[in-house]
């Protein structure tokens, strides 16, 4: 028997699971682009009154808005170092396509700056590399899902918006799906001396 | 009830990642991992390049301060969290790996301001607790002239720098100097085989109509307009007699202000920190100073003056002892966290 405490910090949905051998216990979430950081701390606290006996902490890596996502990341590795129980990080995307039951589609957030991040499912397996583009790059025939599709009218879908907390938990015992840092797609915004002087 | 807690404090709020572990006044553990050789390319502080490196950082900081504090995680009473003021993202890394310690562990969290943990950090180097004192912040990061009736409640801002703080001063001028990054032990150095009275650079503030409004600020963009001139009028000038009478100016302005908010208040308690408080001159100026006015000069150890863990750990263990209530587990990072807030 295994509890697993699930964390997703990678869209503008902080959410929350408690699951014991893929029975859900307790799930809770909530949409704010900026409160992850006061958000998640309640919702964990909440799961925890259902079950204060956790075995292990499964969080989204991403990829998505930097600030945000680190709030989940950061706040799963020092529960799990605290606990002393394992960490498994897994990529967002693979918690959003998780549940779609579509041979192939593409899944894409909002990775601000009028970009999204994405990725290409087939067969209930992402066959493409992670991505960051402009939406309009992404023409290709293929059914759109995640909060970037919406956001930008790829979709009028609006099932499988975020991640699905449950989702990561049933995906972490696949080992071949771990991540171990975080997935910023991104180098940091900033020029060094050499080439702003270039 | 015991009556030394031992608390744990993360800092995150610039470029440090801190732990430090402190069992009541007595300093057990101070890790600091910094990411300023990160920056030293981008001529200053990146944001993001900050908070990735906190995010890798914090938890092997944890692994060695438990080591170093020959403690385990299970033993400590609290933990204490630096809430703001600081860069958000920093922050956040900070504020929510302690938010994730004290929900598996069910430890109280105090989520308190970082200027008034660089005061408290007062406690681990004097025994004698803190009477209301004046305090002088002085760092690359701040430049901030408070009077603190109770570290853990009570703290008047009277002023602050208008412009640059006083630690970028020194870097700004080392760079003209072409003396280096970062530039405050670089210009002290050389300062010693300078004369401080060779150039009379502008005191910035201290003139009587300044007085009305602006009595305890600070500004020093005046001063380095000046050295900069000076330097381009006078090429020939001996570097050292520049530094030294640079530095003369600043540490002049730094103290009067200091000792005057003193003698104002009815204070006769000071304490400087921050990473400007490891001057050398700043240090003998206000001695003498103090001397002179009857004021007692506190200066914590060199290595608490900079951003440390220790200093959030000492306020979070003074909030322990003067029994104030833990931060709500949702209390949220503020980047303008105000010090009249000393907690959430
Ligand atoms: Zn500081």
């Amino acid at each position: 028997m295994t509890i697993s405490l699930a964390i997703d910090t990678a869209t503008s949905r902080t959410s929350v699971a408690l699951v014991r051998d893929g029975k859900v216990l307790w799930h809770g979430s909530q949409i704010g682009a900026t409160d992850h950081g006061s958000v998640l701390p309640q919702l964990v606290q909440t799961a925890l009154v259902v079950s204060a006996e956790i075995d292990q902490v499964v969080v989204g890596m991403g990829p998505g808005p930097f600030t945000g996502l680190r709030v989940g990341i950061s706040f799963a590795q020092a529960f799990a170092w605290a606990r002393n129980i394992p960490l498994i990080g897994i990529c967002s995307l693979d918690a959003i396509a998780h549940g779609i039951e579509i041979d192939e589609f593409i899944v894409a957030t909002d990775a601000r700056r009028k970009e999204v991040y994405w990725a290409i499912y087939k067969s209930g397996e992402r066959i493409s590399d992670l991505a960051v583009s402009k939406p309009a790059e992404l023409v290709s025939g293929l059914p759109f899902f995640g909060e970037g599709s919406h956001l930008y009218q790829l979709s009028q879908s609006q099932e499988f918006l975020y991640p699905d907390p449950v989702a990561l938990v049933a995906l972490s015992s696949n080992q071949k799906l771990h991540v171990s840092a975080p997935l910023y797609l991104r180098r940091p915004d900033a020029l060094s001396i050499s080439e702003r002087s270039s | 009830m015991k009556s030394e807690a031992l608390v744990l404090g993360i800092e995150t709020s610039c470029d440090e990642t801190a732990i430090g572990i402190v069992r009541g006044r007595t300093l057990l553990a101070n890790v600091i991992a910094s990411s300023v050789d990160e920056h030293a390319r981008f001529g200053g502080v990146v944001p993001e390049v900050a908070s990735r490196a906190h995010l890798e950082a914090i938890i092997p900081a944890l692994d060695r301060a438990i080591k170093e504090a020959k403690i385990s995680f299970a033993d400590l009473d609290a933990l204490a969290v630096t809430a703001g003021p600081g860069l958000i993202g920093a922050l956040l890394v900070g504020t929510s790996s302690a938010t994730g310690l004290a929900l598996a562990s069910g430890k109280p969290i105090y989520a308190v301001n970082h200027l008034a943990a660089h005061v408290s950090v007062d406690a681990l180097t004097h025994d004698a607790p803190l009477r209301p004192t004046i305090a002088l912040l002085v760092s690359g990061g701040h430049s901030s002239l408070l009077q603190i009736n109770d570290i853990t409640g009570n703290i008047e801002k009277l002023g602050q720098t208008l412009d640059d703080a006083a630690g970028e001063a020194f870097d700004k001028i080392a760079r003209l100097l072409e003396l280096g990054f970062p530039g405050g032990p670089a210009i002290d150095a050389l300062a010693k085989s300078g004369k401080r009275d060779a150039i009379d650079f502008p005191r910035g503030l201290t003139h009587a109509k300044d007085n009305e409004k602006h009595l305890f600020d600070f500004s020093f963009s005046g001063l380095k307009t000046a050295v900069a001139r000076y330097i381009e009028a006078t090429p020939a000038t001996k570097k050292s007699d520049v530094a030294a009478s640079f530095q003369e100016a600043v540490v002049d302005v730094l103290i009067s202000k200091a000792l005057l908010a003193c003698t104002q208040s009815g204070i006769d308690s000071l304490v400087i920190a921050g990473g400007v408080a490891a001057n050398s001159r700043l240090r003998e100026v206000a001695a003498e100073r103090a001397a002179k006015r009857g004021v007692e000069l506190r200066i914590p150890a060199p290595l608490l003056c900079t951003d440390n863990g220790a200093m959030v750990a000492a306020l979070g263990s003074l909030m322990v002892s003067a029994g104030a209530s833990a931060s709500p587990i949702d209390f949220s990072a503020d980047s303008a966290m105000s010090v009249l807030e000393v907690a959430r």
